[in-house]
């Protein structure tokens, strides 16, 4: 997932890339553009082994989780409930104009609607509402720690901050991305259902209807859950604790730590939706 | 001619400056010294209009200009060219393009005109070697002297100097001093001066305010502020940490 | 604030009340300041602003556009196969990616590329005091720095979503032949085949130009309403890229159905 991490941290002015570019020729900086790839792949890996490492063996700090659950979980649900309520009622007028095109029935509507909501869009479209929100605010606080040296402070006294730091966040947010996600189907799936029976006459009844969401369905969405759950606060972690230079830094850390979080949530859905259409296919 | 009456200014419930007055000659190199937090900065900002005092009047050459608006502020800011405490050049322009923006800008030039009076410009602060580097990859001295070039490109008759020498290690802090004197005698520039450098005060000033809590304690040249018996401002040049002083 | 607050629930909610209209009058106000001096804007700036938000954006939204198209086929996928109608797998993939994924996902990432840094860059100009510097060179910092950006951006989304409505159908016509075995001249016969007509392409774009300007106006409002400092920066671009998220979301509902 790494392979495509926009790897230009540089806080230094364009140019100076440029001049890197003009030195090595066009295929050099091709070759320049892949070690950076393969520099942020080894890291994220780094952060990701070491992570899982402290979960098990670090030492906690209580309330960290409970402290994190709250800034990543609770203060999102105002943000994931307007977007994912907004972008059902616009999916199920969408697919409704577009069903009218071809057949105009309605009864299957909210099957299929439910279906993808179970297995791709709930997950991927909450999941990139909260690499914005989560991501942005993990990079922006573990940065701006890591440029008023806070980090160092945390370092001289032994401890280490992937442990101190990133193992709340990533625990956190593993169990609050799940949270938040049924939270974003759910709603997402209400104002699709007001939608159709403003708009289609489809009455709520008839508009849920489990009848295609089978477990391969639910399966692809639970680990999508989980994929994304553990990406978001590696990425922006990684992001964040690789700031320097001051104000410029902290805002370049946290613009990486969006765009690459977002970045890893495509991807990983594409292997992903991939993987499950593969093994569960129909 | 510069002259500031009874200017008042607080933030919140914290009063900083209470009833400050004093004039400035033209062409004289004028310091504006006292302990740090006295509002010596926040003094000359208001003369720039980045601040608006709460009560008082600044005159500069016979306009009242403390309530101007930012259109109004315009021919003032021409006027009253400011050098920041860090420099504050624009990241990402190289130093020619810094000091080439306000060319472009107020004289009419194009881009490659104002690009090479820019550099002619950085020479006369013997930068021109650094013309095309980004001011990040800088020391501050040098940063400090483009920011004095980009600051005299709008011909200023007034320079405001924001704790010039603070932060530069001591042979680029008196080749400033050097810079900021030699504005006032060959170009018959007004320089004010915001500073608690002891030898910069002692050996470019040509009059001297001292700030007190909010207040004027003295004005007068160098050799009156050595001179003087007041307790406070001996212990101030002569950086004594006990003294009559509160901080 | 002295005396005790009564209701701790209906302070936070006149609290978060006021500081909402805070930041709509806040870009209300911006947005009336940029266009009393869009005729003014600066040539260069808007040209570097251009390359560095454009150009350089180039990769990031060909990866997404790519991947996103090959989504959206795997998401078709499955009805195609149950209603046997390979016919119609360019037009499913192509309806619904042209009107409504590539432009959002493309407005996603280039508020995350290009709001974001704005917003860092100008967070980054006000806690260093460069707008104060511009002020005192007598250089308007609206006219200088911010209309060209708005600029930019503008033209930025709305080019990189052509870019990416082309690269997604690319990306879901391969898919589409990998995994389901459907020829591309196929999966482009179901797109042209009269279901979709140019209108849906211009729908889309529409989206993106008012993505755009909702980006615009909050990438530059939270940019120059930062304070204190680095971590005040950190704030300004999370607060940014939040209220783009929401501000294109709600914005994508309204033009969808007036659209």
């Amino acid at each position: 997932m790494s392979a495509t991490t926009e790897t230009h941290p540089d806080p230094s002015p364009p140019d100076a890339s440029e001049g890197v570019e003009a030195e090595l020729g066009f295929v050099g900086s091709i070759g320049a553009a892949f070690l950076d790839i393969a520099v942020a792949a080894r890291e994220l890996y780094s952060v990701f082994v070491r992570t899982l490492y402290y979960v098990f063996r670090g030492k906690r700090v209580k309330g960290a989780v409970l402290h994190q659950m709250n800034e990543i979980g609770v203060k999102s649900v105002a943000f994931i409930c307007i977007t994912m309520g907004f972008i059902g009622m616009i999916l199920v007028y969408q697919s409704g104009l577009q069903a009218k095109r071809v057949v105009p029935d309605f009864t299957m509507l909210g099957a299929t609607y439910l279906e993808l909501l179970v297995r791709d869009f709930a997950a991927s479209i909450g999941a990139l509402m909260l690499a914005t929100r989560v991501g942005a605010g993990i990079a922006a606080e573990i940065g701006s720690m890591v440029v008023t040296e806070q980090v160092d402070a945390l370092r001289m006294s032994a401890a280490d901050p992937i442990d101190y730091l990133v193992v709340p966040r990533f625990l956190a947010s593993l169990v609050m991305t799940l949270a938040l996600i049924v939270i974003a189907g759910t709603v997402a799936f209400c104002s699709g259902a007001a939608t159709a029976y403003v708009f289609f006459d489809v009455r709520p009844d008839i508009f849920f209807n489990m009848q295609l969401v089978d477990v391969g369905d639910f399966l692809t969405g639970f680990t999508k859950c989980m994929a994304y759950g553990a990406a978001i606060p590696i990425v922006s972690s990684w992001c964040g604790l690789s700031t320097f230079g001051g104000s410029e830094g902290v805002g370049w850390a946290t613009t990486r730590a969006v765009v690459n979080s977002s970045l890893a949530i495509i991807i990983l859905n594409f292997f992903i939706s991939a993987a499950g259409f593969l093994i569960f296919p129909g | 001619m510069l002259a500031f009456k009874n200017i008042k200014k607080s933030f919140g419930p914290k009063q900083v400056l209470n009833d400050v007055s004093f004039d400035v000659k033209a062409g004289e190199c004028f310091f504006i010294i006292g302990a740090s937090g006295v509002g010596k900065s926040v003094l000359i900002k208001h003369l720039v209009g980045l601040l608006a005092c709460d009560s008082g009047e600044i005159w500069l050459d016979g306009e009242e200009i403390s309530r101007f608006d930012e259109q109004q502020m315009g021919p003032v800011r021409k006027k009253c060219a400011m050098v920041f405490q860090h420099a504050t050049l624009f990241d990402s322009m190289t130093c020619a393009e810094n000091v080439a923006l306000p060319l472009r800008k107020h004289k009419d030039m194009n881009a490659k005109d104002a690009l090479a009076e820019a550099k002619k410009r950085l020479a006369v602060v013997h930068m021109q070697a650094f013309a095309d580097r980004y001011p990040p990859e800088l020391g501050d001295g040098m940063r400090k002297r483009v920011a004095i070039a980009r600051a005299l490109t709008v011909d200023p008759t007034y320079v405001l100097f924001d704790e010039p020498t603070t932060s530069l290690d001591p042979v680029s802090a008196r080749r400033v001093d050097t810079l900021i004197r030699e504005l006032c005698d060959k170009l018959g520039v007004t320089s004010i001066v915001v500073s608690h450098d002891l030898s910069s005060i002692f050996s470019i000033a040509d009059r001297i305010v001292m700030l007190y809590k909010g207040k004027v304690l003295k004005i007068g040249t160098p050799a009156e502020f050595k001179a003087t018996d007041n307790g406070i401002i001996q212990q101030f040049i002569n950086g004594r940490a006990e003294g009559p002083m509160d901080l | 604030m002295t005396e005790a607050v009564r209701n701790p629930r209906l302070h936070a909610l006149g609290a978060a009340s006021i500081e909402l209209a805070e930041i709509v009058g806040g870009m209300g106000v911006l947005l009336a300041r940029i266009l009393v001096r869009i005729h003014k804007f600066d040539g260069e700036e808007l040209v570097k602003n251009l390359y560095k938000m454009a150009v350089k954006s180039l990769p990031i939204v060909a990866v997404t556009a790519l991947f996103t198209g090959a989504i959206m086929v795997i998401q078709a996928a499955v009805i195609v196969k149950r209603f046997n109608a390979e016919g119609l797998l360019g037009w499913g993939a192509g309806f619904g990616t042209l009107r409504e994924i590539a432009p959002l996902l493309t407005a996603l990432m280039i508020s995350g590329r290009v709001g974001a840094n704005n917003t860092a860059e100008l967070g980054t100009m006000v806690v260093t005091e460069q707008i104060d510097a511009l002020r005192v060179l007598a250089i308007d910092p609206i006219a200088f720095l911010i209309v060209p950006r708005f600029i930019a951006i503008l033209a930025t989304l709305v080019m990189m979503t052509l870019f990416a409505d082309a690269l997604a159908l690319f990306g879901a016509a391969y898919t589409g032949q990998g995994l389901l075995g459907v020829e591309p001249m196929t999966f482009f016969n179901g797109l042209t085949g009269g279901l979709l007509d140019f209108g849906d392409v211009f729908n889309g774009l529409f989206k993106s130009f008012v993505f755009a300007f909702v980006m615009a106006l909050a990438s530059c409002h939270f940019g120059l309403a930062t304070k204190g400092g680095a971590p005040g920066v950190g704030r300004a671009v999370n607060a940014s890229v939040v209220a783009s998220a929401a501000g294109i979301f709600v914005l994508d509902y309204l033009v969808s159905f007036l659209g």
